[in-house]
């Protein structure tokens, strides 16, 4: 189980590095396609619960790594620099999403493959629009802009999870390959584990 | 078992705990070891998609070579007769076209650098780009092409940082505008994205008179960027309840930036 933890983690990286070279889809508003979540929603699946938990933790790190932002806040010279969203906020939203995922593990051992599918289309609009969510208010904070949806808003936190509903199908199998490759058998009972 | 899962919760709590109580410069740390770790991964994969897309470039059909090769024969003779006249221009053309060129016309001490990635969130307009702090690059130095203003530095690793481009909601650019007294501020909208930079001046007076295409120019205040830089032109001016606001076409061209230069300083 080790070994197959490890693997999702270098493939949530992996993941994340291509995410970089993927541009925005303009049929669908610019909606971003993301793919380490896809990665996070099958280990939650396939993975207990404590060991999910620290797969939200990596890849809820790399992720605020990478868009955390630290912003000097106030009027002229005298500001103060403040992170806009601290690390860490992505992976309660990981885990939590994770532990929803968790939870259908008994139908995903029963080898309803339906199930990531769905879900990592499901999660992953949610996973935007949180996002759009905590920056919006956030930013109501700093600079009192106003919460605005627009269609073009909706459309990006829909087109990803449309995005990663058809993309999870080939993630289910490329990451069952690996699991079966390291030897970890996905839809196998953790002891204790009802 | 199930005290394991306890056991996983209590340390998963503990970490995330540790990183919320991370200030500004913890987070800062943080995010710049990461980029280091990332940065070369970046390059990597900049330098296949460069490969993929000459390959892809080099190949074509039949019937487009054939369209090809008729422009090409009716441009080659307007090209013959335009030569002439041209030859004397070509030397300066090229000067004022080249990059490197602009670094040594401009009064800033420029470092050159290449854009490795883009953003791959929904909500956030930033680039990654191939220097950091082993060629002097800190965070908050200015970011700009011959055309005008790309953004600021905000994490910088040894070989690679990261831009956050004018069309970020928190870029922030004390602004200008050609031929008025009229100052604001230059922000990004919150919809906007590296596929489609919206960005606007705030905090205008209703009653300034500005008519489309008129320059905004940075003015300087604030520390960050130095005065006298184009950051776009107006595309349209709105009056809403308490500020006017001008909505701007970018100077530079953000979702084909492919070469940039950081200002170290004044020369």
């Amino acid at each position: 189980m080790f070994v197959f933890f490890l693997t999702l983690v270098a493939a949530a990286f992996v993941c994340l590095v291509i995410q970089h070279f993927i541009p925005p889809l303009a049929f669908l508003e610019n909606a971003r396609v993301f793919l380490m979540p896809l990665v996070l929603f099958y280990g939650a699946l396939s993975l207990p619960f404590g060991v999910m938990l620290f797969l939200a933790l990596a890849c809820g790190l790399m992720w605020d790594c990478l868009t955390a932002q630290v912003l000097e806040v106030g009027i002229g010279s005298v500001t103060t620099p403040t992170v806009e969203i601290a690390l860490g906020w992505s992976i309660l939203l990981y885990a939590a999403l994770g532990a929803v995922m968790s939870g259908l593990r008994p139908m995903f051992r029963r080898g309803r493959w339906e199930i990531h599918c769905l879900m990592s289309g499901i999660c992953t609009s949610l996973i935007v629009l949180v996002e759009f969510l905590m920056i919006s208010v956030r930013r109501a904070a700093l600079y009192e802009a106003p919460i605005v949806f627009t269609t073009g808003i909706w459309w990006r936190i829909g087109g990803a999870g449309l995005v990663a509903l058809v993309l999870a199908p080939l993630f289910f199998w490329v990451l069952g390959s690996m699991a079966a490759f390291t030897g970890y058998n996905p839809h196998s009972k953790a002891p204790g584990e009802e | 078992m199930r005290q394991l899962t306890v056991l996983a919760l209590v340390a998963f709590l503990v970490i995330v705990g540790v990183l919320f109580a991370l200030g500004p410069a913890g987070t800062k740390k943080v995010q710049s070891r990461f980029q280091a770790v990332i940065g070369p991964f970046l390059t990597t994969g900049w330098h296949v998609e460069k490969t993929i897309a000459a390959v892809r470039g080099g190949l074509k059909t039949l019937d487009q070579l054939e369209t090809e090769n008729k422009e090409l024969t009716v441009h080659n003779k307007e090209l013959q007769a335009v030569n002439s006249t041209l030859r004397d221009l070509e030397t300066e053309n090229n000067r004022l076209r080249h990059a490197l060129q602009y670094r040594e016309r401009a009064a800033f001490q420029l470092v050159p650098a290449r854009i490795i990635a883009r953003d791959p969130s929904s909500w956030w307009n930033t680039v990654k780009i191939d220097r950091g702090f082993a060629d002097g690059l800190e965070s908050d130095m200015p970011v700009l092409t011959e055309d005008g203003l790309v953004g600021k530095t905000t994490t910088v690793a040894k070989n690679a940082s990261t831009v956050l481009l004018i069309s970020d909601e928190n870029c922030r650019i004390a602004a200008n505008i050609e031929g008025t007294r009229e100052q604001g501020i230059v922000a990004g909208e919150r919809a906007s994205g590296t596929g489609m930079p919206l960005i606007g001046v705030r905090f205008l007076s209703k009653s300034a008179n500005l008519r489309v295409g008129q320059k905004v120019y940075s003015s300087g205040v604030g520390g960050v960027y130095p005065p006298g830089i184009l950051i776009g032109g107006i595309r349209e001016f709105k009056v809403k309840e308490l500020e006017g606001y001008a909505s701007l076409t970018p100077a530079v061209d953000l979702t084909g930036l492919e070469d940039v230069f950081v200002v170290l300083g004044n020369k």
